[in-house]
């Protein structure tokens, strides 16, 4: 298997994987966010202020990947060693 | 590989032996447009303002209490700074959905100026507020051995900042393009209206970011 064609499988399986942990944290942010809510509904304002600064918080994560896995896509390092696939 | 020549800043002109890039120029229209929108609006302040006065005022008036929430007591030296990031990021995230405009945050050289400024500017005002040894002795509490994890932090800091920032509106260009691929006109609104919501979100998580390290060097500390 060439090397183009590696590192675009790789692409996909990284970022595909790679995006599985952070939505599982956004996840369980927004649970427990929702919990609070339906507790204390005059305090929503608030929650949900907190509630989009942490989910920013974690989408950061997320783009970190998007980031390593565009860079492997488009902008490849390593290619110009690999002339040729 | 041809992509990137489409996704990445593109030269508009050449003064001399300097390329004058896409990035460049929307930042540009960018200022002029936050600059005579701010003038306009600012030119006859009333006491019973219209609507633009309005907006503007809610917008410094969200801002400064932001400040005065996480900072305390002594914020408002920081709120022309920190306003200016918030409105400047705003505006340029949005730019990206005019026709014709690349968004100046979709080249990564931008938010890694933005994030290097506030890097510097937490020293700065750490500083200005706490004096020169002060504010370096900090590093050192509670433990000297702090020290490299207060540096590492710095640098995450930075970086995260820029990856975010670059990361949010490359992304969503990316996949607007794509989507323009499958049918211009149609396909790509959903996408762009989205685009509006992040752009705000993301100037937004800037702004609180900025704030959160500037209240860590400039709150009045104990002993």
């Amino acid at each position: 298997m060439d090397f183009i064609t590696l590192s675009t499988l790789l692409a996909g399986a990284g970022i595909t994987i790679g995006i599985i942990v952070p939505a599982i944290g956004q996840a369980m942010v927004a649970r427990e966010a929702m919990k609070a809510i339906a507790r204390q509904p005059e305090a929503s304002g608030s929650i949900s202020t907190n509630l989009l600064i942490a989910l920013a918080m974690l989408e950061s994560l997320a783009i970190y990947v998007l980031v390593v896995v565009l860079i492997l896509l488009f902008a490849n390092p390593l290619l110009k060693y690999k002339v040729g696939g | 590989m041809g992509i990137e020549e489409e996704l990445g800043p593109y030269v508009v002109f050449t003064i001399g032996p300097v390329e004058v890039t896409s990035t460049v120029v929307t930042t540009w229209l960018v200022m002029a447009f936050l600059v005579v929108t701010s003038y306009l609006i600012g030119r006859n302040l009333k006491m019973r303002p219209n609507v633009f006065q309005n907006i503007l005022e809610w917008v410094v008036e969200a801002i400064d209490g932001l400040l005065k929430d996480m900072v305390g007591p002594g914020s408002r030296i920081l709120l022309p700074f920190v306003g200016t990031l918030a409105i400047f990021i705003a505006a340029a995230n949005l730019s990206g959905l005019l026709p014709g405009l690349k968004a100046p945050t979709t080249d990564i050289n931008t938010p890694l100026a933005l994030a290097l400024i506030v890097f510097f500017s937490v020293h700065y005002y750490g500083i200005k507020r706490h004096g020169l040894r002060e504010h370096f002795a900090d590093y050192l509490r509670p433990i000297f051995l702090m020290l490299p994890i207060h540096l590492a932090s710095e640098l995450a800091r930075t970086i995260s900042l820029t990856v975010r920032l670059f990361g949010n509106m490359m992304g969503e260009e990316i996949v607007v393009s794509i989507l323009f691929l499958v049918l211009p006109l149609f396909v790509p609104v959903p996408m762009m209206i989205f685009g509006i919501f992040t752009g705000f979100v993301q100037a937004y998580v800037f702004t609180i970011l900025t704030i959160t390290y500037l209240a860590g060097a400039v709150k009045a500390r104990e002993g």
